[in-house]
Parts: C-alpha cells; sequence; structure tokens
C-alpha cells in the first residue's frame, strides 16, 4: 500500500524502512509503526481468531482495548501488536488458529454458539461424570491464546527506577501538558507519563483547530516542547501507567526504543499529587458482528491516516455517536478515503461545521440512525443501516465500518486511586464518586470536548496540584475554574446502547467472545449485576481488561432489566462498572522482576570455605557452608572433629547486646530462665518462648559488665529479636538499648580434643582448663591484637572454644587458625557434620527436632524455666498449665534395630492400635560412626516415652505395612557424663 | 438442555419471621452448610444472609486449589473427605464444578523442607491419601518449566507429589450450592446485612436485619474473614484470628504449559494453570493486620520476581490482574469449628486463613451435622475453640512460626 507522505501529523519515517517476517514472507514497515500498522500496510486484515468461535478478529482499535491483535512475536505469545513498536526482523506469527488465522480449521466454531450459552460449560460435560475429565482436556487444549515453550528464555533487558516528584501527571495530552506547566510554574517537580512514543494525545493527528486557533496537532507540538525544555518536568514516553495503590502510589512500565539501554523499564513511584489526564476512547457500538475485520473504531480508521499515513480501506462507512467520529468521517474524506455515508445516533446537538462539511462533500449524512449489522465472513462486505426506532434502513457495500456509539473515558487509572465509578447521567460517563485527598483529574476523562476547555482544565489540576503540595496559587486555580465555568459545555456524545433484539453476535467483549445474548442469558439466570455478570460469561476478565466491554456491559444491564424505557435513557437505573485492577496493562513478568538479584547475606568467611570445598545452602537469609565433600558423606569431618580438631563458621547466629537500667528486666521478660542469676564469667544457656510456651529461639546469655548484657540467637531469629523484645517491654517505659551486632560479629567454633592446641599457638592468653573451664567466658587477644570473645561450650560434645571476633578480623582470624591448626589435622567442617556431631550429644535444633507447637517442657528442657522470677516471663502461664497436661508430644531418643536401617528425617512413627495411630515422628536420625548405632531424636507421644518402649517407624516409601523398629534409649548417647566436653 | 432456570435467586424470597436456622455469610462454607441441612438433616426452613451477594468474599477470591497433603491425623481425613466430595456434590447439584484432577507438587528447596515433606507423606499414605516424594529430576519431568539451576535463590531438591488434588471452579461452586440448595427451599438473602444476634438466658433467640428480628433457635456465623468481627461485636467472644490481606493475580490466557498446580514455600509462590489457561498464582499474605482487599505494588513484583526464577520462560508471559481477599489466621494455621460455646445455639466456623476453598465441602457436611444434631462430630472436636485457652495448637504447621507483632 502506498502511504500518505505528506500530512504534517505523520509519526512514521518513510524513508527509514524496517523490515519484518510475517508467515515465512518477508515484508516492510517503517521507523514509527507498530507491528499492527506495519501488517495492515502490507495488507493483512485478519490478524487473530477469537478464544472461543475462532472468528476471524482484525484491528479495531490503536491503545491495546482488546486480544484482537495479539500475535506471537519472536517466540513471545500474545504480543499486542497494536501499541508494540515494529523493531528490525520481527518474526510475527498468527496465534490460535489451525493452519493461519486467515484460514482457521476451527472456524466452524462460531456456528456452534447455540450450544454455548453463557456459562454453559457449567451445565454440560458433566454427564455421565465419565465424559468431564475428557472434556477438561479438550478445554485446556481449545483455551488459552499464545503458547510459550518451557525452554523459552526472555533475552530483553530490564530496568528498575524509583524516581521522586511531587507531582505525577499520567497522560501527555494537552490537559496533562497544561497541568505539568501549570505545577511547574509553582515549583513542583513534575513527572509525566505517556503511553504513546510522543506527547499529544488527541491533538497530535488532528488538523482542525477550534476557531481562530492553530490547528491542534500544532498547539500540540508547541505544549510538547514546552513541556519537554523544562528542567522540572521530566517527561516518560512509551511509558503506560499500570499500577495505582494507596497514599499515590504510582506504577508504570517503560517500553524502550531502540536507543534505551533497556527493552522494559519498571518505574514506581510516590509522588505528593497525582494529575490523571488519561482522556477518553471510543465506545464501542454494538450490532451484528460488530467485531468483523474491516470494522474499526473511528478514531483508529483517522490515526492510522493521520500518523501512519495508511487509508484504512476502500470504500467506507461511518455509524458514530460523537463530533468526533463526524470529524473522522469529514477529514478522511478530505484525504481521500471515499466516505458513502456517516449515520449518527444522535438527532440533534451535532457540531453544525462539521454537518456543513459533510454536506459541502456530498456525504450523506443520517442523523438518528446507526449501523444494525455487517455482511461478510472474512471482512466487510456491506453494512446494513437503520434508523434509531427501527423503521427504515438501508443497505451499503463498503470495505470499512468506522464505527463508535460515542465515548467512555479512560478512567481505569483514576478508579485504581477513587474505588468505585457511579454513571454520571450528564456525561454518561462512569466517573468516581470521591477522590483521595492529592489526587484530580483533567480533561476528556470529565467529557469535555472543545480544545479551549480541555486546556483549561489541565490548567486548573496542575494548580490545585501544587496548592495541595502548598504553593500559593489557590486564587489561580479558582481564576482557571471560573474561566472553565463560563465557557460552553461541549456537545455530549450518545448514550446509545444497541437495537432490540436476540444480540446473538452482538459482541460486548471479544477477547472472551461474550455477547449480548449471553448478558441477557446470565441477566435472565440471576446474575444481576455487571461483577457477577462478569465471572458467569468472563466478559471483562481477557487481555483487554474491559477495554472493549466496561462501559457498555452496566448499559446492556440496564437495557436488559428495563426494557420498556427509552433505550437513550436509562439514567438511574445504571448499575456499577466491574471493579478495575490493575496491572492496567498486562505487564511482561521480565518487567516486574527487573534486574533479578538474588539478595542473600554471606559471612566473612564464605569465599575461605569455598576454596575449600564448601558446598552452602541457604539458611534464612544467609549461605551456610553445609558440606566440605561434594558426595555430601561428611563423615571424615564428623571424625576429625571427634578425634583431632575442626573449625565451624557460625557468623549466622544473631549476636545482639543489651544495656542500660532496665536491661535485665527487659532479659527477664522474654526468657524463660532467671537471667538475674547469671555469674560473672559464666555462660547462661537460655530460651525464648511465646505465649503458648513453645519454644522460639535459644541461645546463650553472657553478663559484660554493670546492666550490659550479650545474648545469641538462633540463625533464623535474628531478625526477629529486637521487635519481639521492644512488642514484648511496650508498655513498660523500660530504659534499655538493644543493639543487633550479628552482621559485625564473626563466630568461629573451635572443637575437638586438640583445639586447645591450635588456640595455645595464636594467643598469649592462658587458656588451660584451670583458668578457662567449661561454661565460662573470656576477652582476650589473638595474635597481632585481633580482639575475641570467646566461650567454652559444646554443642557438638567435644573441647570447644566459640570465638566472636569482628567481622573485618574474621578472614585473618581464620587464615591464622587454619595455619596454626595444620599439625593438629585441623580442617573446617559443616553445618551438616555438625548437625550429626550434636545429634550424638542429644543437643536439639529448634525446628528439627521442634514444632511450632513444642513447648519447653516437651523438649526437656524445663530446667530452663524459672517460676519464681519477679517477672513472669512470656509463656510463663502456658508452661504451668502445660506441667499437668499428660497429651503432647515430648522429645525422646530412639535408637535402630537394625543398625543398617537409617531411615529419612520425618519419618512418622505409628501404632495400629490407638484411636489416633501417627503418634510422633523422627526429627534427626543419622548413623553414628562414633556409636556404631542408628540414633535420632523424635517428638512422640507422652505415653511411648518410657525408656525401652518399642516404636515403628514408617518412612512414607512403601506400604504403610512396611516399619522399621526402634527403641526409646537414654540421651545423651555419646559421651553422657560430658567429660569430653569438660576437657 | 439449556432451561432457562435460575442459578442464582432472582430477587431475595420473601423474608421470614422465623426459621430453624440462620447462616450469617453467604459464602462457600454456609452454602454447602444450607445444602447439607437441607439435603442430609431436612431442615429447609433455613436462612442465608449475605450482606453483598453470595460469593463476593472469599469464596470468589481463592486460587481454587484443592487437596488434602495437610500435616496432621486430625485435619488430613476432613480435607480427604472434601476432596471426594467434589464428584459427587457435580453429581448431586447437576452443576458440573470443573473438579480437574491435575496434582498438586509442592516444590522443596532444602533438606529441612524435603524432611517436613517426609512427615507429610508418610501421615497421608498411612491415611490412605496418595502422596509421594520426588527427587528434582522427576521433578521436573512432570515440570518441564522448572529451573533446575544450583545457581537460583532456592535450588530445587525434590517435590512432594499428591495426584489426587487439582483445582476447582470456585464460583461453579457458589453458584451450585446456591441453586441446589434454594431448590429445597433454603432462603438466601443477598444485600441483607445481620445485624446483631439476640441471645436470652444465654441461648440465642434471633438475629437481627435491616427488616426485622428473625427468631431462629440456631444461628452459625461463617463470614470468613469477618466471622471474628461479628462474633466480638455482636456476642463479645474473643477470637484468637488475625485478618491479613493475601493477594492473586493471573497472566494472560497460554497454552497448556503447567500440567500440575505447582507450589513453593521458599519462593512464597504457588501457580496453577486454569482450564482458560491463564496461570494463576499467588501466596503469601501481606504480613500486616488490614481489613481491605487493595493489592500491593510489591507484591505483584515479587510475584514475578519468584516465578521469573523458579520457571524462567514465564519472563516472556504478562500479568493481566491481580486482585486480594481476607485470610482469617489462627496462631496453628487450623480453623475454629465450634457451637453451643458460650452461648446455646450459636456456632461457627472460621479461621480457615487460606484453607477455606479446599475444605467447604466436607466442613458444610460436618457444620451441618453439628446444627442439626447440636452435637460436635467427632471430626470436629479438635477444631474447638477452647484448645487455645489450653494452650493446644494444632501442629499444622512444621516449620518455626517467626513471630511477630503482627501475628
Amino acid at each position: 500500500m502506498k502511504r500518505l507522505t505528506s500530512l504534517p501529523t505523520l509519526r512514521v519515517d518513510v524513508g527509514r524502512p524496517v523490515p519484518f517476517v510475517y508467515k515465512n514472507q518477508t515484508g516492510r514497515g517503517f521507523k514509527g509503526d507498530t507491528i499492527a500498522t506495519a501488517l495492515y500496510a502490507a495488507g493483512v486484515r485478519i490478524f487473530s481468531r477469537s478464544l472461543k468461535y475462532h472468528r476471524p478478529r482484525g484491528l479495531f482499535s490503536l491503545d491495546g482495548e482488546s486480544s484482537n491483535t495479539m500475535m506471537t512475536v519472536n517466540g513471545v505469545p500474545n504480543v499486542r501488536t497494536e501499541t508494540t513498536l515494529l523493531a528490525e526482523g520481527a518474526m510475527i506469527r498468527d496465534q490460535n488458529a489451525i493452519f493461519t488465522a486467515r484460514n482457521d480449521l476451527l472456524g466452524f466454531m462460531d456456528r456452534l454458539d447455540r450450544f454455548m450459552p453463557a456459562g454453559f460449560y457449567y451445565e454440560t460435560m458433566h454427564k455421565p461424570a465419565s465424559l468431564w475429565p475428557v472434556a477438561a482436556k479438550m478445554v485446556r487444549k481449545a483455551a488459552g491464546l499464545g503458547r510459550i515453550a518451557p525452554d523459552f528464555r526472555f533475552s530483553g533487558a530490564c530496568d528498575e527506577m524509583y524516581p521522586a516528584a511531587d507531582l505525577c501527571v499520567i497522560g501527555g495530552g494537552p490537559a496533562g501538558m497544561e497541568a505539568a506547566l501549570a505545577a511547574a510554574d509553582q515549583g513542583l517537580r513534575v513527572i509525566l507519563l505517556e503511553a504513546r512514543p510522543w506527547l499529544g494525545g488527541s491533538f497530535d493527528y488532528r488538523e482542525r483547530g477550534s476557531g481562530e486557533d492553530a490547528p491542534l496537532y500544532r498547539q500540540a507540538a508547541d505544549l510538547a516542547s514546552r513541556v519537554s525544555t523544562r528542567a522540572a518536568i521530566r517527561v516518560f514516553t512509551r511509558t503506560a501507567m499500570v499500577g495505582g495503590y494507596s497514599d499515590n502510589l504510582v506504577t508504570a512500565v517503560t517500553e524502550g526504543g531502540p536507543d534505551d539501554p533497556f527493552d522494559y523499564r519498571y518505574l514506581e513511584m510516590r509522588p505528593r499529587a497525582v494529575v490523571v489526564a488519561t482522556g477518553s476512547r471510543e465506545r464501542p457500538l454494538i450490532f451484528e458482528n460488530n467485531e468483523r475485520p474491516g470494522v474499526m473504531l473511528p478514531d483508529c480508521a483517522l490515526r492510522l491516516a493521520r500518523t501512519y499515513g495508511i487509508l484504512a480501506g476502500r470504500e467506507a462507512v461511518f455509524s458514530v455517536g460523537h463530533d468526533l467520529g463526524l470529524e473522522a468521517a469529514l477529514d478522511l474524506s478530505e484525504l481521500g478515503l471515499p466516505v458513502r455515508a456517516v449515520a449518527d445516533v444522535r438527532t440533534k446537538g451535532h457540531d453544525p461545521a462539521l454537518v456543513r462539511g459533510l454536506a459541502d462533500r456530498r456525504i450523506p449524512f443520517y442523523p438518528g440512525w446507526a449501523a444494525a449489522a455487517v455482511e461478510g465472513k472474512k471482512g466487510v462486505k456491506s453494512v446494513r443501516l437503520a434508523s434509531c426506532d427501527g423503521g427504515q434502513y438501508r443497505i451499503l457495500t463498503c470495505d470499512l465500518l468506522a464505527a463508535a456509539a460515542g465515548h467512555t473515558p479512560a478512567v481505569e487509572p483514576l478508579s485504581l486511586f477513587c474505588g468505585p465509578l457511579a454513571y454520571d447521567g450528564q456525561t454518561g460517563y462512569f466517573l468516581p464518586r470521591t477522590y483521595p485527598a492529592g489526587v484530580f483529574a483533567a480533561g476528556r476523562i470529565y467529557g469535555l470536548e472543545a480544545p479551549q476547555n480541555i486546556r483549561i482544565s489541565g490548567r486548573v489540576a496542575g494548580l490545585d496540584a501544587a496548592a495541595f503540595c502548598g504553593a500559593d496559587c489557590r486564587g489561580a486555580a479558582d481564576a482557571h475554574r471560573n474561566e472553565l465555568a463560563a465557557l460552553p459545555m461541549g456537545r455530549p456524545a450518545s448514550k446509545w446502547v444497541a437495537f432490540p433484539g436476540p444480540w446473538r453476535k452482538h459482541f460486548v467483549d471479544f477477547d472472551e467472545d461474550v455477547t449480548g445474548k449471553h448478558i441477557r442469558q446470565a441477566v435472565g439466570r440471576g446474575f444481576g449485576v455487571p461483577e457477577l455478570i462478569k465471572r458467569f460469561t468472563a466478559a471483562g476478565t481477557g487481555p483487554g481488561q474491559g477495554g472493549i466491554s466496561g462501559h457498555n456491559l452496566p448499559l446492556l444491564v440496564a437495557a436488559i432489566k428495563n426494557p420498556s424505557r427509552d433505550r437513550t435513557d436509562i439514567h438511574g437505573t445504571v448499575p456499577a462498572p466491574t471493579t478495575v485492577r490493575p496491572p492496567l496493562r498486562p505487564v511482561f513478568l521480565a518487567a516486574y522482576a527487573g534486574s533479578g538479584r538474588e539478595m542473600v547475606k554471606r559471612t566473612p568467611v564464605h569465599d575461605a570455605q569455598a576454596w575449600e570445598g564448601a558446598v552452602f545452602r541457604r539458611v534464612g537469609v544467609w549461605h551456610r557452608a553445609r558440606y566440605f565433600s561434594a558426595d555430601l558423606d561428611v563423615s571424615e569431618e564428623v571424625d576429625n572433629v571427634r578425634t583431632n580438631v575442626g573449625m565451624l563458621d557460625a557468623s549466622t547466629l544473631g549476636c545482639f547486646r543489651i544495656f542500660g537500667p532496665d536491661a535485665l528486666s527487659a532479659l527477664q521478660r522474654v526468657y524463660a530462665g532467671d537471667m538475674s542469676k547469671i555469674k560473672d564469667g559464666r555462660v547462661k544457656y537460655a530460651a525464648m518462648c511465646n505465649h503458648d510456651g513453645c519454644v522460639i529461639d535459644d541461645g546463650v546469655v553472657i553478663r559484660i559488665g554493670e546492666n550490659d548484657y550479650m545474648f545469641t540467637t538462633s540463625t533464623g531469629r535474628a531478625g526477629e529479636t529486637v521487635e519481639w523484645i521492644r512488642y514484648h517491654t511496650r508498655f513498660d517505659n523500660w530504659d534499655f538499648h538493644l543493639v543487633n551486632q550479628t552482621d559485625g560479629t564473626g563466630v568461629i567454633n573451635l572443637a575437638g580434643p586438640r583445639a586447645r592446641d591450635v588456640l595455645e599457638r595464636v594467643t598469649d592468653a592462658d587458656v588451660s582448663n584451670q583458668a578457662f573451664s567449661f561454661g565460662c567466658w573470656k576477652d582476650f587477644s589473638l595474635s597481632g591484637g585481633i580482639p575475641v570473645r570467646c566461650l567454652r561450650l559444646g554443642f557438638v560434645g567435644e573441647l570447644s572454644f566459640e570465638l566472636n571476633i569482628p567481622a573485618s578480623y574474621m578472614q585473618a582470624a581464620w587464615d591464622m587458625l587454619r595455619k596454626a591448626g595444620s599439625g593438629f589435622g585441623l580442617r573446617p567442617f559443616g553445618v551438616e557434620a555438625q548437625n550429626i556431631l550434636r545429634l550424638e550429644k542429644g543437643h536439639v535444633i529448634l525446628g528439627q527436632e521442634s514444632e511450632q507447637r513444642t513447648n519447653l517442657l516437651d523438649l526437656n528442657m524445663g530446667f530452663l524455666f524459672s517460676r519464681d522470677k519477679d517477672i513472669r516471663p512470656v509463656g510463663a502461664d502456658a508452661l504451668l498449665q502445660a506441667e499437668k497436661d499428660a497429651g503432647r508430644l515430648t522429645l525422646v531418643g530412639i535408637r535402630m534395630t537394625d543398625s543398617s536401617c537409617v531411615p529419612p528425617d520425618g519419618s512418622i512413627l505409628v501404632d495400629d492400635q490407638v484411636v489416633d495411630p501417627v503418634i510422633g515422628y523422627v526429627g534427626t536420625i543419622r548413623k553414628s560412626r562414633a556409636l556404631d548405632a542408628v540414633v535420632g531424636m523424635a517428638l512422640v507421644e507422652r505415653a511411648w516415652t518410657a525408656e525401652g518402649t518399642r516404636l515403628a517407624v514408617y518412612d512414607g516409601g512403601g506400604e504403610p505395612s512396611e516399619r522399621h523398629d526402634a527403641t526409646v534409649v537414654r540421651m545423651p548417647f555419646y559421651d553422657p557424663e560430658g567429660i569430653r566436653m569438660r576437657m | 438442555m439449556f432451561g432457562a432456570k435460575h442459578i442464582l435467586p432472582k430477587g431475595n424470597p420473601p423474608l421470614e419471621s422465623a426459621y430453624d436456622a440462620v447462616l450469617i455469610g453467604g459464602g462457600l462454607h454456609n452454602l454447602a452448610t444450607a445444602w447439607f441441612l437441607a439435603k442430609e438433616h431436612n431442615m429447609n426452613r433455613v436462612a442465608v444472609l449475605e450482606k453483598n451477594y453470595i460469593g463476593y468474599g472469599g469464596a470468589g477470591r481463592n486460587t481454587a486449589i484443592v487437596r488434602a497433603n495437610q500435616r496432621t491425623q486430625k485435619n488430613i481425613p476432613l480435607y480427604k473427605e472434601a476432596l471426594d466430595l467434589w464428584p459427587v456434590l457435580t453429581r448431586e447439584l447437576d452443576f458440573n464444578l470443573m473438579f480437574y484432577n491435575c496434582g498438586n507438587l509442592n516444590l522443596l528447596h532444602s533438606e529441612a523442607a524435603v524432611k517436613a515433606a517426609r512427615t507429610n507423606i508418610a501421615t497421608a499414605k498411612f491415611l490412605g491419601v496418595e502422596s509421594h516424594l520426588l527427587d528434582a529430576a522427576e521433578t521436573a519431568k512432570r515440570v518441564p518449566a522448572l529451573n533446575l539451576s544450583q545457581k537460583i535463590t532456592h535450588p530445587i531438591h525434590g517435590a512432594m507429589y499428591h495426584p489426587p488434588g487439582g483445582i476447582v471452579r470456585h464460583d461453579a461452586v457458589v453458584w451450585g450450592l446456591a441453586k441446589g440448595a434454594a431448590e429445597k427451599g433454603v432462603h438466601i438473602h443477598q444485600q441483607t446485612e445481620a445485624l446483631g444476634i439476640a441471645t436470652k438466658n444465654g441461648r440465642v433467640t434471633g438475629v437481627k436485619t435491616p427488616a426485622g428480628t428473625i427468631y431462629t433457635p440456631r444461628v452459625l456465623v461463617s463470614a470468613g474473614g469477618y466471622t471474628a468481627g461479628l462474633l466480638y461485636h455482636m456476642l463479645k467472644i474473643k477470637m484468637p484470628i488475625s485478618v491479613l490481606t493475601i493477594q492473586a493475580m493471573v497472566t494472560q490466557p497460554l497454552k497448556p504449559l503447567l500440567d500440575h498446580v505447582v507450589s513453593s514455600g521458599a519462593y512464597h509462590v504457588y501457580a496453577n494453570q486454569t482450564l482458560k489457561g491463564e496461570i494463576a498464582t499467588g501466596a503469601h499474605m501481606d504480613p500486616w493486620p488490614n481489613y481491605t482487599t487493595q493489592t500491593t505494588a510489591g507484591y505483584i513484583k515479587h510475584q514475578a520476581e519468584a516465578l521469573v526464577e523458579l520457571m524462567p520462560c514465564l519472563a516472556g508471559v504478562k500479568f493481566m490482574r491481580s486482585w486480594a481477599g481476607l485470610a482469617d489466621m489462627t496462631p496453628d494455621m487450623a480453623p475454629i469449628m465450634d457451637g453451643n460455646d458460650p452461648v446455646e445455639g450459636v456456632y461457627m466456623n472460621c479461621g480457615w486463613g487460606y484453607f477455606g476453598f479446599k475444605s467447604c465441602s466436607a466442613t458444610g457436611r460436618y457444620m451441618a451435622r453439628f446444627l442439626a444434631t447440636g452435637k460436635c462430630p467427632d471430626r470436629l472436636k479438635p477444631f474447638a475453640l477452647a484448645r487455645f485457652k489450653n494452650h493446644r495448637l494444632m501442629g499444622e504447621t512444621a516449620a518455626l512460626v517467626n513471630y511477630t507483632p503482627d501475628n
């Protein structure tokens, strides 16, 4: 097709061809084309097949209101080709058709509509019952639009941006630009979002002006240049607002252009004020076959010509209900498109200049008429125009029908901020009932059509927003408001719904193939409001997100429920439209996901361990070394700790300091034990419980000075601890400070019979058992002056020194110990080796041997609970009550009868003789080389806890009858007297 | 084949002055209870009061997943019965509930998760519910889109595979139960708010509505996230329930990609493909108590990050709609079903969190029995409110809950 090349409004560069491939054939568009406009210019009329009926669908709109032009591009399904810029070499394919969209073997589905009334699937396909599983498979195959390969990889670059601004203006048309300029004049920092690649909105492609003024496109260009050169205004084009949330949070997505370093960019901002100036769209006209390829919105036909240089047909008929429709007909006629007739559902109130223009060009004008049907299978062959009273009709041949019933405001962004919409009888629009503070609107969204009014309303909104942000401009805003009020209102668009009839092929929603008949059926079956009809018919749930059906659905409902009323006057009976939900435009998950950084903490000696072959696992926010061998068999690590010495990086444990006059009171509140009894130089093992007495954390507490304590928490609890303590002391007004030192503190647990030998080589401090015995702590220095706080603990059951080291010294300390230990067989060990070592000692790891409902008593740790503290600790009441409760899961040690049988962790314990046969489960169980036995810890009902009780273990692998025998045994399994850790 | 019979009652039936039972809340649990009261106990002078429209709360906002692979022996049988009821209800209601039996895969991302799954699997199998442990390769065979790389935040170790589960069309359940109950004479009053519960001498006498008091000897309050508030305001009964917003979203429809419901605790994400082809996905709750159903910007972003890492091909798919509902969370993630305590004739069924959909069929049946006989069925006894007073939690979650001031 030859393009119109001399138009001042043109946005394609006909000197810059862009090649593409469609159905294995090379085509050519131009720079500035969308994929859809390039295909249209190349003669493509059928872009896709519809979801249910496989009806041919074509270019209907240019802003993505429906799924009509969704295609697969470069392997990505469901690309909205009408809003996606054509990129060089794009590979474009049809979707949802067998063979091609033009010749779809499933086209016969369209004739089966009688068998597919609204919600038919709820009342069919379930009898007989054996039918449904087969039918469900078929439904699945038939449904869905595009296809994505499981191994598809998104190749684009995705960026994120979190800009700051006082005001965000959504919509870069004349009203939005005026608002931005007015606000910038008052000193506001403004962000202006525009979904199209250029500013200008509805002015951009219109030649006509109003009276003496410059043509609209020139007014748009003038505004755009003023906006673009203002430093206080940041303009984002190709940026569609997709989300609006409480307190003015705005999200948007920019589609990158050829010069951008990204393909998609996610924007999120919280401006102080928002102006929504998203204008209006055309409201689709409902008639028979109203979505045939060849039927499009008048604005779409006009923009195809004015913006892209494409005359959409050879011969056109217009059926409109608004002055812009008349303007489009006249303008296109002047550009060379033969217009056979223009129908307008309005009987009066047309712009006389436009009517005169049509007469001058001898275009027959039918006021009070509308399109009733089009003929043609794969395109428009003829159209039937009828008078709105139904008395007369006329059939005209044409290949293009530009049809719209009137306007519908692009109110979705506003609705996200303002909540439910209500019908406004004056404009026939659905508008917000209330506006939250700081949210304003302007322009055609309010039904303003005269260019002057649009521009002034933009200024009013910009000044209102500035005043909201504190600028002294309320007077100026009011002056413009009064000026606007004095101007004549525009001529309203029609509120026409549809000719009466069965509406069998009258499509209300294109994406889901919902017709007027379906809506009638839904209403007839008791679904009386749009929100329910949406669920029953799926209208508005497709990719167009109600872009086609949003306005018409409630109108149809009103018309169906009030059949006797004048079809153009249903004011007062129109129900609210369905709720608008973000994202307003479909957004690639890639764009939301952004750059995809993994958020993880590494300990100061992460790399050192990696060099030694550590296999890391994520534990909460951390990466921890779990194994030091690839085959995950850690017996060498375990043996080395038992016979020589090992070192474990325990830096992830929570480390806190609490100090101040009431520090002890706070500790007494959250720890179950009595913290006033901590002896100087001694370490106290302690546990925190919740209100149910259930253990949430354990660790050690030491007193490091007057009203000054250090305590540790488990890795997983470190993040919550500060808030936990604050929460439980919130009414006490206690004076204490709490510092989370976890990230600043590294911990090395040096453990094994040779641990002291190693430590003595790196410190001058006396670490002999006499000077520094088990259960004590001490501050000293390693050589070179590295300060350490050393705790003598016995988690793994051997002589061990837990060295707390400033994180910045960790690497040095690690290397020093590593070197000092080389003669003693020192090697690092990981968390799994620790797991086995501590299991042999019967030491519990919370979450492994306990669960959410396990309390301190259940873990046989009642000794950590002090009942005679002055301060009742959190959980005390529950623990006192639980002392009398016999029906709880309790921790026991178990030994497998067969020492070659190691059931997996989590296996259950069963007894068929009782009503509730699952009597417990295994927390951790391992083959112990030190003991030459398989031992573990399990939670089991009280009645099975006596030493020597036989237990049946079921691992869930085979049949439930396949059990393994185990016996309850005393703990600790290893070194029960604890001699080795006291060496 | 397509009679013009109503599915939903067109307009409300007359509000009578007395009913045998009044159910407050027009969601799935009460509609199911009404259906079973009428069907199995011949009690059809029953009113369901719904402030808005039936199915407007959690019933219409969930992601339609059904399964019976819970953790404890107190829970599993209830969910199993619920699962077994879908085909039965489809037949009895003569309404296609579209139970799509695709099976559920719970992905496991650590040794600890495998251990926790082992307990669930063994318990389920021991109680006759099919459930298997899959390794990573077997898992990927079932869902080829999964990312088996070790270099992701939470590498996949395997999965708990539960073939009996799947998805059910949630709206269909609402409409089917409403249609069935109404046909049996139950009065469904939409746009009718319960304003209060009248009692005398510790017994319920009626329910106050804008149209006057309805006299009834039995009231069941089961209004999803609002139940705890209603019980407190009407009867000063305190419930240990936090109401949190839970969000969900769908992608544009695709040809079949996911053949199972896939969920991941570590990534806080689950996804299933609806029969229409959309990937429906959601997971964790907003961490602050909240009665709004507002969505948040951070959540949809989180969801995308998680899904793209788990199933990289989804990067090329688009989200098209998000929404939110309320989850009424109890401290032990198990519901509260109780009655005649502290007020004779007042029953409650709440605290389902995000398990309300998958349990509704069986729960409705038991609650109906409870109301009809006045005696608590054995199956429901563990779910009594008193367990919280006695510090006896149900143990439905294995992991330690990271308690924060918000829960």
